[in-house]
This record gives C-alpha cells, structure tokens and sequence, in this order.
C-alpha cells in the first residue's frame, strides 16, 4: 500500500566535511559497503516503508549521482505516477553556499512540494545510514496528532569534541520536545536527532516561507527553535544501527562496522526483509586464486584476488595481485593493487592503480586516502 | 489488425521448452534454460545477452515445460536490456485458437505456432535459438553472411573433435561452405563440422517449410530431422556459418559440472570477465559476501550475499550461500541459498538452491558406511553427487557418491 507522505532527502550537508571523497561527486553519491552509495540507504529505507514519491535536492556536482540513480528502476521508482525526482539546483545565487541551509533547499523545490499527491513530507539527510521503517514513524506521528515528529537516537556519551555536530533533544515523559540544543559544548541529554523529521506539507512550506522572508537559513534553529512553543513537536527514538558519515574517519569507521555481522544484518534487512537496493552493474562473480588469503573482509562481484586481504571492504572490479598484502582498507570500484604492494589503513577511491611493490601506510586513526583515477 | 510493432529485420526466437530429463532433479521443477550456472546466471542468459549485443531485440521466448520459473526470471526482460517499446523480449508458451489448441510437438511446430508473433514485425530473417547452451556469438556475422550468400538457411557450426562427432547432427560442406548432406549422429561422420542448433533463415523460405511441415502428418516437426533435410532436398541454398569461440552443452550432469569448473581455469574457455560482451542476468538484492577471519579460500568463485566461515576449494558458490566454520567444499557448485552446516564436507557435488547441508554431514562419501539409497548412476556419473532443491541433509549423514538425493535424509 501507498501512503500518504512523500520524501525529501538533501543529496548535500553543508556540515560534513568529506575532504577529496566529494571533490567531483555529490555527498550522497559517496560509495559505502562494497557496492552501495550512501544515498542507497535512505532510499530504499523510503522505498520498503511504501512511499512511492521521493524528491532528491542536488544543488551541485550531480553528474555522479544522476547517473546513479537514472530513472529510479532499480528501487522499482520509475512509475507512471509519482516516482523519483531529481531537484536540480534552484536559482540561489544570491546566497552564499555554505550559508544555504536546508530552508533555502526546501525553498527552492516548493513547486515540486505542491505538485505532489500526498500531504505529508519526510525530509532527511541522505547520510545517516540505518534500516528504519518509515510507516512506522509515519503512524506513530498521525496517532500523537504532532505537527513535527523529529526522529533521534539514544547516544550517551558524546565525546566532547564532536557535540558540536550534533543537535540534542530535550523531551518529556509523553516524548514530546520541550528544548533543542544546536550544537552544545556540553551533553545535557542524549537524544540525538537524526536530521529526519516527518510534518505536513503546508504547514512545512508556510514555516519556510515565513523563515525566508525573515532572512532565516537553517531548519533546527530558525524554524524548530523559535516554534517550541507554538507548534506540537514530537520525538521518536531509532534504535539499532545508525551510521553517520560527516568525515574522513567515520566514512572509515562506518565502513569497517559492516564487517560486524549484526550490524550487517540489520542495516541490509537480512532478516525483516527490508533490502538495501541499488545500481546494478551485472559483474560476474568474484574470483579467488590459488594463493588468496582472505579473512574477515567484505568483497563486491567481480573482483579477483590473488593476495592477501584483511579487514578490509573492497568495492566491485577490485584486483588484488599476488603477494600483495591489504590490511584495513576501502578500495572503491576497479581499483587495481598490484604485485607486492603493501597498504594499512588506506581508502582507494575509484580506478585507483598501486604499482607494483609499493607501499602505503596510514594510521588507524588518520587513514590515508588515495584520489579517484590516480595511479601511484 | 492494428500495428503496434515497428518493422525490424531480424527476430529471434529460442527454443526454451526442452525438460532436459538428463539433468535429473536439477530440471524436475525448472526448464534446461533455467538451470543456474557460472555463480550468477542461468543457462538463457547466454543467448538473451548474445541477443542484446548482436543488436536483435525482437525476441520470443518458447516455453512449454514447467514454465513458472523461467517466465518469472525473464519478466519484462529489463535485466537483457529488452524492455524495449518496439519489441523487447516476450515468453511464448503454447496457446489455444477457436480452431484447435495444442502443445508444441516439436521444434519446428514450436515456431509454427508462433509465425504470426515472428510475421507482426516483418522481418527479413528469423534467427531461431536453442536455449540448451554455453556460448558467447555474435548473430550478426551470421545474418551478415547470410545475406552475403543470398543463402536460403544458414546454419550455424563448430569444429567437435573426430572421436565425438558421431553424437552430432553433422554438416557435410564444399569448399565454399554450402551444405550438401545433413547426418544426424552419423556412424561414420564424413566431416567434423557440428550443428550448433542455431539457424538463421530468409522469412518467405521459413514461413513456406513450416507451413509444408506442419501439413505433413507423418513429420515430427523437428528443425533437424524435417526442415532441414526438406530444404536440401528442394536444392535450397543452404550455408554453414563457422563458428570457433567456446560452446558447450550442458545437457548432462556432468557437463554442467565440467563447464562450471572450467570457469576456474587459469585461462577459461568461456570468459565472463568481457566487459565488450556481458552476460547479463537477473542480479537479486544482496550485499556483497562476507569471508570470516577463520575461511580459507582457493581458486573459486564467489557470489554476493554468501557467508564464508569455512573452506573452498575449486569451486562455484552462487548468491546468498551460507559455508559453515570448519566445513569443506571441493570441487563443487553450491547455488543459491543454500547453506552447508559446520564441520560438513562437500566433495565433487552439484547441491541445488535452498539446500540445508547439517553439521558434520558428508557428501559425495566414497566411505562403505555411507549411505546408497539415493544412488542414481544413470544420471549421476563421474562420481558427482547431486543434491535436489530444498532438500534437507540432517546432522552426520554421509552420502554416497554418485547418489542423486530427491527427498530429505534425516
């Protein structure tokens, strides 16, 4: 069954800070987990939850991600009627880029907004990875008679250092919000918003009409904020996994997780039936040879190895050549390591090419990351 | 009647409705075209894909035997790239009409009864298939050639070593190629040039043999044993087309087994690893595998969705498989979903989809104490073992070799 809401994901965050990773491709386009970009989970999470209208918000560098997601056949959203919907970017030129928040995104894509069907709008960040029913949130929201339901998850202890990207809620025995932290110095609670929230579309497009004309830019605290007290905001907890990628290490440390079979099992739906969908690319199998050694690795089709692979994630066409040695590393999609190379803590990005016999060497904390189409 | 298909100057049509009894429990449920190989595919993927990149996309697939399957993998057709507004891929099964309805009798029927889907697109020529087989073609050198020879039929051949041509429906050429004699299974061949059973014919010359044939009561309505010789014997002009890359029949147990395990050659006849020339196939939603810290792995293939705990070696492991800590895998394919208990060994067997292999158990046990009940050798042969889809192997039994297993061991 259909229901009533569609979604809204922003493709960007102006937030995070991916380093060479976005340089040529949108934040939601970032490759993650051996054949998936981050964008996958989001919207498949949209699609298993019945709703058959998305909107993608893509103010730059979108070239990587149309071509990923094309017509929206490979998550069953090429349809007559609603469907997916690329957003290219609004004329907002007169904003600076790092000033463009999420009410100048939504701003910009009103049109898109009224055409559609349904009534309500789930807007998300496209790079908070978790398996999650939405029809379940979406219920939860029409039964508290909330006019913003904001989704969060229990973390409770933030290190100090990184509060600052996080908002934290305050809410009551009834969950509703009573209070909003924008990035605290210090953790008062530990409810922290997942940058989901579901709301009706007329009431979302009076809030940001009004936030415009007041010369206001960010969801949370120009609009969230300021309305506590008048509009009725209501939480609801995630629990299980929930994958944030805003940097380097955590796109490293996410990745990584994978390799932990809970956490594999329930952000790919292995047992609700809630599957992760994505491009496909009809590689063939993956070929191991005589002297692989492997262990403790997730390995995408099409790849063949002939070394040795340790705690590592390796993407689709990856070649990993004789007596080479990879020990936790990301190597995207047809990169190529060559005989005798030696790497530790290395992201490859795309159709990288290592040497032969060359080492790379980064730190677990700090791993290195190697540019796409480089050849070292 | 009203036109909704653009002209196209060629279409296809793969015979898909063979049982391909020899297979023995792999096709009890499933047609020969749809049997998995190579880890991802399954047998139609190769002409569907042929098809696609040889620039055809009329297709009609001809389906009769247990079709449920084979027309749930091809759908729309959208995994070949044949979802196409004009055209595109279509599953034919037999049909009935106000006059009569009946099932197809024979190749040649088979078409016979589908000539008005082949005549909506009016076409030049028709290319007609078997979907029985393991290769990678190019029809259009074949069609090119045909129109080159203002050939009437062309036929499509290969090379087959002399010792085994005599399991072969055998072409007998002159230097140029043209077909003077057609033998099938000749007991002294007089060439070693085999027919791959697949054919590229002129339209008028097909629509006109077919009609004959069908109005001939004592014709079996097989392309080899009526068309073609009824052709030759009318002084049609009839071409063989050369063909030398790998092609192989997977009609038996042990020919399934063999092409699979060539796969794993250092330099496979079949190379799937072409990115000019893809086999696509229907790809199911599953994360990439998982290999556990204490697996090993050597020379296999490995699909995604599995778990890996345990050993491999020379084998084909299709999407979704699950291999058990301690367990061992030799020489084997294990297709999808099936899951092999810890500490089980797996040797030189076909284990089917869905399969549950208990802990501990064996397959493929050459040991007196294994058990025999399932011992089919008439199917089974070269000591491969074949297990039944979904069965269900319990904890320790240990299966002789050569058994073909149909129901649950406890």
């Amino acid at each position: 069954m259909k229901n009533d809401m569609l979604g809204l994901i922003f493709a960007e965050n102006p937030e995070v800070s991916m380093g060479e990773l976005v340089g040529r491709r949108a934040l939601a386009a970032v490759p993650f987990g051996g054949r998936y970009r981050i964008i996958d989970f989001i919207l498949s999470n949209m699609v298993n939850s019945s709703v058959i209208n998305v909107g993608i918000t893509t103010p730059h560098n979108y070239q990587s991600l149309t071509d990923h997601l094309g017509t929206g056949k490979a998550w069953d959203m090429d349809r007559k009627n609603n469907g997916l919907f690329i957003l290219a970017p609004a004329d907002s030129s007169e904003i600076p880029e790092k000033l463009a928040g999420g009410v100048d995104t939504i701003h910009g894509i009103k049109n898109y907004l009224r055409r559609s069907q349904q009534n309500y709008v789930l807007v998300a960040d496209c790079n908070t990875l978790c398996n999650m029913n939405f029809d379940e949130v979406f219920t939860a929201h029409l039964e508290s008679e909330a006019d913003v339901t904001m989704i969060y998850h229990k973390i409770p202890h933030i290190p100090e250092r990184e509060l600052k990207r996080h908002i934290l809620l305050d809410a009551d025995e009834t969950g509703r919000i009573r209070d909003i932290h924008v990035y605290p110095a210090q953790q008062k609670t530990d409810l922290s918003y997942m940058h989901m929230f579901i709301i009706r579309k007329d009431l979302l497009i009076d809030l940001v009409d009004d936030a415009v004309a007041h010369g206001k830019h960010f969801l949370s605290k120009d609009i969230f904020l300021p309305q506590l007290n008048h509009l009725h905001f209501q939480g609801y907890e995630h629990t299980g996994v929930h994958l944030k990628i805003d940097d380097i290490k955590s796109f490293f440390n996410s990745n990584l997780s994978i390799l932990n079979k809970e956490t594999r099992d329930e952000l790919f739906g292995l047992k609700n039936d809630m599957p992760i969908y994505t491009k496909v690319k009809d590689t063939v199998p993956t070929k191991y040879g005589k002297h692989a050694e492997v262990s403790n690795s997730i390995v995408a089709d099409g790849c063949v190895i002939e070394g040795t692979v340790k705690n590592c994630i390796l993407f689709r066409g990856v070649y990993v050549g004789k007596g080479a040695s990879l020990e936790n590393c990301i190597v995207m999609q047809n990169s190529q390591i060559m005989d005798n190379c030696l790497m530790e803590n290395v992201i490859f990005d795309k159709e990288v090419v290592l040497r032969s016999g060359k080492k790379l060497i980064g730190q677990e904390t700090y791993p290195m990351i190697i540019g796409k189409g480089t050849v070292v | 009647m009203v036109i909704f298909m653009k002209a196209k100057e060629c279409v296809a049509m793969i015979l898909a409705g063979g049982q391909g009894s020899r297979l023995g429990i792999l096709t009890k449920n499933v047609a020969k075209p749809a049997v998995p190989f190579g880890g991802k595919y399954r047998i139609i993927d190769f002409p569907l894909s042929n098809c696609t990149h040889s620039g055809i996309d009329a297709v009609g697939v001809l389906t009769q035997y247990q079709p449920l399957e084979l027309n749930t993998y091809i759908a729309g057709g959208q995994s070949w790239d044949l979802d196409r507004g004009s055209g595109g891929v279509y599953v034919l099964p037999p049909y009935t009409s106000a006059e009569k309805g009946e099932w197809y009798k024979g190749t040649a029927n088979a078409i016979y009864q589908n000539l008005g889907f082949i005549s909506q697109f009016h076409p030049k020529y028709v290319v007609i298939l078997s979907g029985d087989h393991i290769y990678k073609m190019d029809y259009n050198k074949m069609v090119k050639q045909h129109k080159k020879a203002k050939a009437d039929a062309t036929i499509a051949v290969i090379e087959v070593p002399w010792e085994e041509a005599s399991r072969f429906g055998i072409m007998n050429t002159d230097e140029e190629l043209n077909i003077v004699e057609f033998e099938e299974k000749p007991a002294n061949p007089k060439s070693n040039l085999a027919s791959m059973g697949v054919y590229c014919f002129s339209w008028e010359v097909l629509e006109k043999y077919l009609t004959e044939d069908e109005n001939n009561p004592d014709s079996d309505n097989d392309f080899g044993k009526n068309i073609i010789p009824a052709m030759l014997n009318d002084g049609l002009k009839l071409v063989a087309h050369r063909f030398d890359g790998y092609w192989k029949d997977v009609g038996t147990v042990q020919s399934l087994w063999e092409a699979n395990m060539e796969l794993l050659d250092d330099n496979p006849g079949c190379q799937l690893n072409d990115k000019s020339w893809r086999i696509y196939s229907k790809t199911p939603v599953k994360p990439p595998h998982y290999i556990a810290p204490e697996a090993k792995l050597r020379n296999c293939y490995i699909t995604e969705g599995c778990e890996i705990y345990g050993e491999i070696d020379h084998s084909v492991i299709f999407e979704g498989v699950t291999i058990g800590e301690g367990a061992k895998i030799e020489d084997s394919i294990i297709m999808s979903g099936a899951t092999i208990g810890e500490g089980a060994i797996v040797y030189k067997s076909i284990i089917g989809t869905g399969v549950t292999v208990g802990k501990g158990a064996v397959v493929g046990s050459m040991d007196d104490s294994a058990r025999d009940e399932f011992v089919n050798t008439k199917i089974c042969s070269a000591d491969i073992t074949l297990l039944g889809a979904d069965v269900t192997i319990g904890d320790g039994v240990k299966i002789a070799v050569n058994s073909m297993v149909t129901e649950n061991m406890d």
